[in-house]
């Protein structure tokens, strides 16, 4: 069961990294500003594809050697856990290190060749476009918390039906592994954990809605369709793997109370389930609709603006990928390299919207 | 409804923004009764400090352009249709005087400089 759930995550990871440079804006390449006219420069191109190939051939061969290895060989459990834990890893730090290579030669380019240097640089933005965003609203968000409290009651008035071993952990193939002495609050850790990542949830959608509308001054009405999709698209997303969490994480509190619920297949099902239902979604969601909606296609006429570009706003963007900037009030940003959305690192809030409830999770996880 | 900033240019950013505000207002394309963006929106979506957007609101709420009104935000003004008032007309001279002077220094004609001026007038008016 294991390898099975490495595979599929390895072959996912494998095709989304390799298709990365593809799925970006094109004036934007490994997270430098390119100007529009220049961003199909041979050199460029062919930095997009040796990234991708360098990414796609080395995952191949891994995943084969995997394959193989763990196939002729008698392997442990715990055994197949590492190996696939240290290829997927390494494979991340593979891409990262890639990354950082070709931002630096993409930059290096960009001061050579002096693009964009003649161009006057401005900034627009729409007076209506947050009348506009059509993200779901967060009341959507409080629906699940609502559920999870449910369950909360329903388990301190069954609580003398819980076994005297809490399960605190569950394997590969669905059924716990590992259990904690009953208390109240081991009894609802569970939920606990449930309903700190429900409240990031609502926390991550308040604050993007709230988050700048960012528009390319050189096509602002595509631009504009295409963060609003983006945003419209994202809050879905993130609607959708709250739900998911909460069926998963309600499905396993009440088996725990009912010994009668724990079905076999279910118990293994879900989970897998679970984890495709993410992956394909997050990978559709890469492809259809790309960095703020790259990929959606827009057919606006465009007034020519000569003579001035989009502000680049490298200096801002840390190694191409860490957005600081005190100045704007913005918490959460559109990634630069990669699809969905990063933190302002100028701006705390991000920082505890994302970190304290890590730290919660990390907390509860510990003490149970 | 756009408005566009130039980050490096010597005119401040929020003199930059009350002027598009204006510009709008004249076009007809913003109307009496709009209402601008939260600060916090304008200042994110221009990925800019709050102060500037507010800086730039109470400039215009000091000029009688909008008014500020708690829950509903900046409002815009209906365009003033009885004549201007007399202070206003003397802060509009001032403003106006240096640069015909420096026009008239730097080698235009005044003939010259009724012709732009009309032709802004005109393209205030054509939207």
């Amino acid at each position: 069961m294991s390898l099975a759930i490495f595979l599929v995550t390895l072959a996912f990871m494998i095709v989304l990294q390799s298709a990365m440079p593809f799925l970006l804006k094109r004036t934007l390449v490994f997270g430098v500003t390119i100007p529009e006219k220049f961003a199909m420069d041979p050199s460029l191109a062919s930095y997009r594809r040796r990234f991708s190939s360098i990414i796609f051939m080395t995952g191949i061969i891994a995943f084969i050697a995997f394959l193989v290895w763990s196939t002729t060989t008698h392997a442990t459990e715990e055994q197949l856990v590492w190996i696939g834990l240290a290829i997927q890893s390494g494979l991340l730090l593979l891409s990262m290190a890639l990354y950082l290579y070709f931002h630096a030669k993409t930059t290096e380019l960009k001061q050579t060749n002096k693009w964009g240097t003649s161009l006057k640089q401005i900034r627009v933005a729409d007076l209506q476009s947050h009348a506009k965003d059509a993200m779901l609203p967060s009341s959507m968000y409080v629906l699940p918390i609502l559920v999870t409290i449910g369950l909360v009651i329903y388990t301190v008035t069954q609580y003398s039906l819980l076994p005297d071993m809490i399960p605190t952990h569950w394997g590969a193939n669905g059924q716990p592994d590992a259990f904690s002495p009953k208390t109240p609050f081991s009894s609802i850790a569970l939920l606990i954990i449930l309903l700190v990542m429900q409240v990031m949830m609502l926390g991550i959608n308040i604050a993007t809605k709230q988050s700048g509308i960012k528009l390319n001054s050189s096509k602002k009405k595509s631009s504009q369709i295409q963060q609003l999709a983006f945003r419209k698209y994202t809050s879905w997303f993130l609607l959708m793997t709250t739900i998911l969490l909460t069926i998963l994480f309600g499905f396993l509190q009440l088996t725990t109370i009912h010994v009668g619920f724990q079905n076999v297949s279910l118990m293994m099902g879900l989970p897998l389930g679970f984890l495709l239902i993410i992956l394909i979604s997050s990978a559709v969601y890469a492809f259809k609709v790309g960095q703020g909606g790259s990929r959606i296609a827009v057919s606006v006429a465009e007034e020519e603006n000569i003579g001035v570009t989009h502000e680049d706003n490298d200096a801002h963007w840390k190694l191409g990928v860490f957005y600081v900037n005190k100045q704007d009030p913005t918490i959460f940003v559109e990634k630069r390299f990669g699809v969905g959305w990063s933190i302002n690192f100028g701006n705390p809030i991000g920082y505890l919207i994302i970190f304290v409830p890590l730290l919660l999770i990390l907390l509860v996880a510990f003490f149970v | 409804m756009f408005i566009q900033i130039e980050p490096t240019s010597d005119i401040p950013i929020y003199t930059q923004l009350a002027n598009q505000v204006i510009e709008l207002i004249a076009r007809g394309q913003l109307q009496g009764g709009d209402t601008l963006p939260s600060v916090r929106a304008l200042a994110s979506d221009l990925s800019v400090n709050m102060h500037t957007v507010n800086k730039s609101y109470h400039e215009l709420e000091h000029k009688g352009i909008i008014r500020i009104v708690p829950k509903s935000g900046a409002v815009i003004n209906p365009i003033v249709q009885d004549g201007i008032t007399s202070d206003n007309r003397r802060r509009i001279i001032e403003q106006i005087k240096p640069i015909l002077a420096e026009s008239l220094v730097l080698g235009m004609d005044p003939e010259e400089i009724q012709k732009l001026v009309s032709s802004i007038l005109t393209h205030l008016k054509e939207e």
